[in-house]
């Protein structure tokens, strides 16, 4: 459903992307690992064409989102929906406003039918006490919660996870990832899922890919990756960060 | 020699960071016009909102700046003038000088640390707190959404308390007039009336060149404020830092724009 073919992407002097490439099956959780700056949120914003790669493909089923024209990016946006790292909910509207925008600028449903999808998702995510107050008013978990909820109500084919549970206590990373697996699992969706929260990882994934120096270094299902005998991965598996930065493929 | 080719790059990647960020806010004035009908309607509620913020917060500071200016006024001019047995002069020149130039420059400026400022510092923390790419991964255009209220709205208000800075203006120099050099407010008032000139081939039939002149320019500044606000607020990158670097480059730009354009309308409509 997702491919990225052989993507360099540079801010400056700083190459991020080097030669990258990822694919990620239609309804499977691929989640990529990494360590923090390597430009794993870079790759995400290329998919749902926030940036731009310098050369190669980003296809979204047989769009190329790196030359799409808007209404074919409108299309992939619809398909494919990001959940922020910080949440990127807006401040000055309330959760349920906040919810309720995608569906509201979409302008398919009527607001009653709008209000009933909302409250459902609210419900489900437990957020219906949240739901006239501000992103400022709630906790950083259900901010979080909040953020996954704007994401579901739009009903999208894929989602693209970026550090779920960065920021959060082990308690409320467990309810995230517990609610991730739970989503990935009852409606069958495509996720690529950027961390670098081992239990997080092997709690959810279908596959694990290692992010490093621009490059994916290793795919594999779960098992697979924790038996792997590449440096980089072991260093990255045993926390060794500074064998990470020596260590070549 | 190294020293002064670092003066010169540094200049030249400034003048080339200036012209960019120009270019940049007409790119966004212009498609805030585009989407002005298409998207008026269901933008409806943030224009009201913003019509608040930008019409109403402002008021108490526009009032007290206003008040005082006309107070001020008076007291400087009225004493030079009644040296010369020309003290009821005061009032023409005080009805003159706000209406043409001092009301719509003080509101722009008080517009410009206000609500400018504050516009910039709000787009900009959504910008550097990825609120902007939430919007446009769903399909959202930042422009239609936060920067055409805005400017709208200011369009709107700009006007609005320009005419209450003068009105304001006006009755704090009738004050000074009738405590300080003893000319009656009938007179006072009188004169300001007589002052606003009404010409018969004035675009805006009976109504005092000097009112709608005022008026067009409080409109233009106040849709120059906003644009460069949120024009700033929408390049803010960088944390804090950055959003503290878009408000002071927002302010900085409004400040000198609408001086500078103030100048040239000025000119165009009195020369």
């Amino acid at each position: 459903m997702i491919e990225l073919r052989d993507i360099h992407k540079s801010f400056g002097p700083k190459a991020v992307l080097r030669g990258f490439s990822l694919e990620v099956r239609a309804g499977e959780t691929l989640v990529m690992l990494g360590r923090s700056g390597t430009g794993k949120s870079v790759t995400l914003k290329m998919i749902v064409g926030l940036l731009r790669p310098d050369t190669g493909a980003v296809m979204v089923d047989d769009v190329d989102v790196a030359g799409a024209p808007r209404a074919a990016l409108r299309r992939v946006r619809r398909d494919v929906a990001y959940l922020f790292q910080t949440g990127a909910l807006v401040n000055w509207m309330t959760v349920r406003e906040n919810i309720s925008l995608p569906l509201v600028e979409r302008r398919e449903l009527r607001p009653r039918a709008i209000r009933e999808r909302v409250d459902e998702s609210l419900a489900s995510l437990d957020l219906l006490e949240a739901a006239e107050q501000f992103p400022a008013q709630i906790s950083g978990g259900m901010r979080k919660r909040a953020a996954l909820c704007r994401v579901l109500v739009q009903q999208p084919r894929a989602i693209l996870y970026d550090e779920p549970t960065a920021g959060l206590d082990p308690i409320l990373s467990r309810t995230v990832a517990d609610l991730i697996s739970s989503v990935q699992k009852t409606e069958d969706r495509t996720a690529l899922v950027v961390t670098h929260d081992l239990d997080l990882a092997f709690s959810i994934a279908d596959r694990i890919g290692l992010h490093h120096e621009g490059q994916l270094v290793e795919v594999g299902t779960p098992d697979e990756f924790r038996q792997s005998q590449h440096p980089v991965v072991r260093a990255f598996l045993d926390g060794k960060d500074a064998q990470t930065q020596g260590a070549r493929p | 020699m190294g020293a002064l080719t670092d003066v010169l790059e540094a200049q030249g990647r400034a003048a080339r960071g200036a012209v960019l960020q120009a270019g940049f806010c007409v790119s966004v004035l212009g498609r805030s016009i585009a989407c002005l009908v298409p998207d008026l309607r269901r933008r409806a509620r943030f224009v009201l909102d913003q019509l608040v913020v930008a019409g109403i917060s402002p008021l108490p500071v526009v009032a007290i700046v206003g008040i005082f200016t006309g107070m001020i006024l008076a007291l400087q001019i009225g004493v030079e003038l009644a040296e010369y047995g020309q003290g009821e002069r005061v009032s023409d020149i005080i009805g003159v000088i706000l209406f043409r130039e001092m009301g719509p420059f003080m509101t722009a400026m008080i517009l410009t640390a206000s609500v400018g400022s504050a516009m910039a510092a709000e787009i900009g923390t959504m910008s550097v707190s990825e609120e902007l790419d939430a919007l446009e991964c769903l399909s959202i255009d930042p422009v239609s959404f936060l920067v055409m209220p805005r400017i709208l709205a200011l369009a709107i208000m700009a006007p609005f308390l320009t005419l209450v800075g003068n009105v304001l203006g006006v009755l704090g120099g009738a004050i000074v007039c009738r405590t300080q050099l003893s000319i009656p407010p009938s007179v006072y008032f009188q004169n300001v009336i007589d002052s606003l000139r009404t010409s018969p081939d004035s675009p805006f039939g009976i109504l005092p060149e000097e009112l709608w002149s005022g008026t067009i320019k409080s409109v233009i500044f106040g849709v120059i404020i906003a644009t460069v606000a949120c024009s700033a607020g929408l390049k803010a990158q960088g944390g804090a830092i950055g959003v503290g670097r878009a408000v002071r480059g927002a302010v900085v730009s409004c400040f000198l724009l609408v001086i500078v354009i103030g100048y040239y309308l000025s000119w165009a409509f009195f020369r």
